[in-house]
C-alpha cells in the first residue's frame, strides 16, 4: 500500500481524499497556496508544503511546484482530485517520470477523452451512440440541405471556432435553414473572424445523464449507475440525484453495460464518468467522457453504499475491484446540492469572511466541506464552499429531507446558493421529476434583481 | 519534546491562567500565549497549527542528512516575531519548493556565510527542485545577519532563507 500520499488540490475534494486515506491508514500531504494557509485540507493532512502565491497558475496548476513537494516528502502517490490537473495528461506523464503513482486512469485514457473529436470518433468505434452530426465544415446551401436531411430537423447550425451562442442557429426545417445559415455564418465571421460552421442534431429536450464507471488494472470493469445533472446554469451542475426520474431498470442496464464495455475496449482504469445526453423519446448519445472523480461523486456513493475515492486508491495500489456487477445494488435516492459562495439570485461571486457556520445534521445527511467559521472564503478559485448530500428511500423523501436540511444550513457572513436550491426544489417541474438542461432558464436573473442588487451593496 | 508532552503543557498553562508561557529544551522552542494571532510555521516536516483563544507556536528543528553536532549553532525556521528585527531585516525567501544547499557541491565553500557582504546578483544558496540545481540570488544588497535555514532542509514557496540587514 502506499506510504504517503499528495492531494494535488485544495477545498472540500481536498479533504475528501484525506478521509480515505485516513481510513486507509495512509499519511497524507498537502499543497496550499498563500491565499489557502489556513485551509482545512492544511489543517488535517500530515504534512503541509506552501507551494505558491495564489493565483492557480502559479500554485495548484504549478507542476513544478507540486512534484517538488511531492520530492521533498518523499511521497509514492499523487491524488489529482477534480479539475486543475486531474486530465492533464502531461502532468499524469510527469509523475510516471518520477515514479510518483498518478491516481487515475492511463494517460492515453486521458488524452483519448481530453480530445471531443477523437473521444467521438473512439466510441462511435465500439458501438456507442453518439450525437448524430457532421464532422465537416459546411461549404455550400446544397450540402446543408442535404446533411440536415440525413440527420434530422430539428439540427443546430454552430460555429467551428467558438461557442457562447455566436454562430448557433436552431432550425426546424429546410426553409429556416437557408435563412439561417448566412446569418449564422456572418456572426461566426464577426466573433470569431472565422465564418465556418458545421451542423448537428439538435436534441430539443435533454437531459444530461452520466454514468460512474470503475475500472481496475486486471481489465474488470462495472458501472455503479446513473446520475442525472440537468439542473445546470451556464454548464456548471447546481443539482444532481441518482437515481434519474427519467430512467427505467432496462434502460439503466442498457446504458451501464454499454459504459462498460466501451471503458473495456479503450483499457480504462480508475474512476471515470460517462456523460450522455436523453432525449424526449429515451434515446441516449454520448457526449464526453471525464477521466476523473467528478464533484458529483457522493450521490452514487450513497446509493450503492462505496467509496470511490477509497477504490480509486485501491485500484491505484494494482489491487482488484472487490465486487462484481451483480454485487452492486441500488438502495433508495440520493440528491445533492452544491452550495456556492454566490447570490442566490444574481449569481454574483460573494466570497469573505465566514462568520456563522451551522451544518445540518440528522439521519441520511451528509456534508463534504472545507468550510469552517472563521475561514475566509477567497476569491481567487471557484465558488464552491460544500456539497450537501441527502439519501433517503425514495425521491419525494429525499426532496423532503433536503428542504429540511438545507433550512439548517446556516451560513453568515457571505450569500450562498442556499435560497436558490430552496426554489429549485419547490418547483412543481422538479419535484414531479421534469427535468432538462434548460430546466434553469426559469432563473435567470431579471434587470430588476442586478439593479436593486447593485444598489444595495453601493449603499453600503 | 513530543506531542503529549506539549498537550501536557498546554493543559497546565491553561489551568493555571498564564497569559504566556516559553520552555527552550535540546533544541526545541515552546511559546505559548493566550488571545493571540498565531503565527506563521514554516514547513517543518510535521506542522502543528492549533488556533482558538490558546494559540501555540512549536518550532522543530529539521532533519537534515548531515549530522549536526550538538555544539553548532541550530536554526529554527523562524516566526513573524522572530523576522521582524528591530533592524528591520530584509528577509530572502524561498521562490520555489526544493531542497536547501548552502553551496554548489557538498565539498565546495558556502556561498554566504553570516557577516559577510552581498550584492544583488550575488548566488546565496541552491535549491534543488526536481533534480535541477536553481541558484538563488539575493536581488538585495547588504549584510548576511542571519541564516534561518540548514544545509539539506526542504523549503517550501515563501519560506524565509536569509535576513539580510540593508
Amino acid at each position: 500500500m502506499f506510504k504517503k500520499i499528495l492531494i494535488a488540490n485544495r477545498g472540500e475534494i481536498a479533504t475528501r481524499i484525506i478521509w480515505a486515506c485516513k481510513e486507509l491508514g495512509i499519511p497524507t500531504v498537502a499543497v496550499y497556496s498563500e491565499a489557502d494557509r489556513n485551509s482545512l485540507h492544511v489543517r488535517f493532512a500530515d504534512e503541509a508544503i506552501c507551494i505558491g502565491p495564489a493565483p492557480s497558475a502559479k500554485s495548484y496548476l504549478n507542476i513544478p511546484a507540486i512534484i517538488s513537494a511531492a520530492e521533498i516528502t518523499n511521497v509514492d502517490a499523487i491524488h489529482p482530485g477534480y479539475g486543475f490537473l486531474a486530465e492533464n495528461a502531461y502532468f499524469a506523464e510527469v509523475c510516471e517520470a518520477c515514479n510518483i503513482k498518478f491516481i487515475g486512469p492511463r494517460t492515453e485514457s486521458i488524452k483519448l477523452m481530453g480530445d471531443k473529436a477523437q473521444a467521438r470518433a473512439a466510441m462511435k468505434a465500439v458501438g456507442m451512440p453518439i450525437t448524430p452530426g457532421y464532422e465537416g465544415i459546411i461549404e455550400d446551401e446544397e450540402e446543408a440541405t442535404r446533411i440536415a436531411a440525413k440527420v434530422g430537423y430539428p439540427v443546430i447550425i454552430k460555429a467551428s471556432a467558438g461557442g457562447g451562442g455566436r454562430g448557433m442557429r436552431i432550425v426546424r426545417n429546410q426553409e429556416e435553414l437557408l435563412a439561417a445559415l448566412p446569418a449564422a455564418q456572418r456572426e461566426a465571421e464577426v466573433a470569431f473572424s472565422n465564418s465556418a460552421v458545421y451542423i448537428e442534431k439538435y436534441i430539443e429536450v435533454a437531459r444530461h445523464i452520466e454514468i460512474q464507471v470503475l475500472g481496475d488494472e486486471f481489465g474488470n470493469v462495472v458501472h455503479l449507475g446513473e446520475r442525472e445533472c440537468s439542473i445546470q446554469r451556464r454548464h456548471q451542475k447546481l443539482i444532481e440525484e441518482s437515481p434519474s426520474p427519467a430512467l427505467t431498470p432496462a434502460l439503466r442496464k442498457e446504458m451501464g453495460e454499454a459504459a462498460v464495455k466501451a471503458c473495456k475496449e479503450i483499457g480504462y482504469i480508475s474512476a471515470g464518468t460517462m456523460e450522455f445526453l436523453l432525449d424526449a423519446n429515451k434515446n441516449y448519445y454520448f457526449m464526453e467522457m471525464n477521466t476523473r472523480i467528478q464533484v458529483e461523486h457522493p450521490v452514487t456513493e450513497m446509493v450503492t453504499n462505496t467509496d470511490l475515492v477509497r477504490e480509486q486508491i485501491l485500484i491505484a495500489d494494482g489491487c482488484r475491484i472487490e465486487f462484481e456487477q451483480r454485487d452492486i445494488v441500488f438502495n433508495g435516492h440520493a440528491i445533492e446540492c452544491r452550495i456556492n459562495a454566490e447570490s442566490p439570485t444574481t449569481y454574483a461571486p460573494s466570497p469573505g469572511l465566514i462568520t456563522t457556520l451551522n451544518l445540518p445534521g440528522g439521519p441520511g445527511v451528509r456534508v463534504d466541506t472545507a468550510a469552517y467559521p472563521g475561514w475566509v472564503v477567497p476569491p481567487h478559485y471557484d465558488s464552491l464552499i460544500a456539497k450537501l448530500i441527502v439519501h433517503h428511500r425514495s425521491r419525494d423523501l429525499a426532496i423532503a429531507r433536503m428542504h429540511r436540511a438545507l433550512e439548517a444550513f446556516i451560513v453568515e457572513g457571505i450569500e450562498t446558493s442556499i435560497p436558490l436550491h430552496q426554489r429549485i426544489l419547490a418547483d412543481a417541474d422538479f419535484q414531479k421529476g421534469n427535468l432538462s438542461t434548460r430546466f434553469m432558464e426559469r432563473f435567470i436573473p431579471t434587470k430588476a434583481a442586478r439593479n436593486s442588487e447593485q444598489k444595495a451593496s453601493a449603499a453600503e | 519534546m513530543d506531542l503529549k508532552e506539549v498537550k501536557e503543557l498546554i493543559e497546565l498553562v491553561s489551568e493555571k491562567g498564564f497569559a504566556e508561557f516559553e520552555i527552550e529544551h535540546e533544541g526545541f522552542r515552546l511559546h505559548i500565549s493566550r488571545f493571540k494571532e498565531p503565527p506563521v510555521v514554516q514547513a517543518a516536516p510535521t506542522p502543528v497549527i492549533l488556533s482558538g483563544p490558546l494559540s501555540v507556536s512549536t518550532e522543530t528543528v529539521a532533519p537534515v542528512p548531515t549530522p549536526v553536532s550538538q555544539a553548532a549553532p541550530v536554526s529554527a525556521p523562524p516566526t513573524k516575531a522572530e523576522t521582524s528585527q528591530p533592524e528591520s531585516l530584509h528577509i530572502i525567501t524561498s521562490p520555489i519548493v526544493g531542497t536547501f544547499y548552502r553551496s554548489a557541491s557538498p565539498n565546495s565553500e558556502p556561498f554566504v556565510r553570516v557577516g559577510e557582504r552581498v550584492e544583488h546578483d550575488s548566488v546565496v544558496c541552491i535549491i534543488e527542485a526536481m533534480k535541477l540545481m536553481n541558484e538563488i540570488q539575493a536581488e538585495t544588497s547588504g549584510e548576511v545577519i542571519k541564516i534561518y535555514v540548514e544545509n539539506g532542509q526542504p523549503v517550501e514557496f515563501g519560506q524565509p532563507l536569509f535576513g539580510i540587514k540593508v
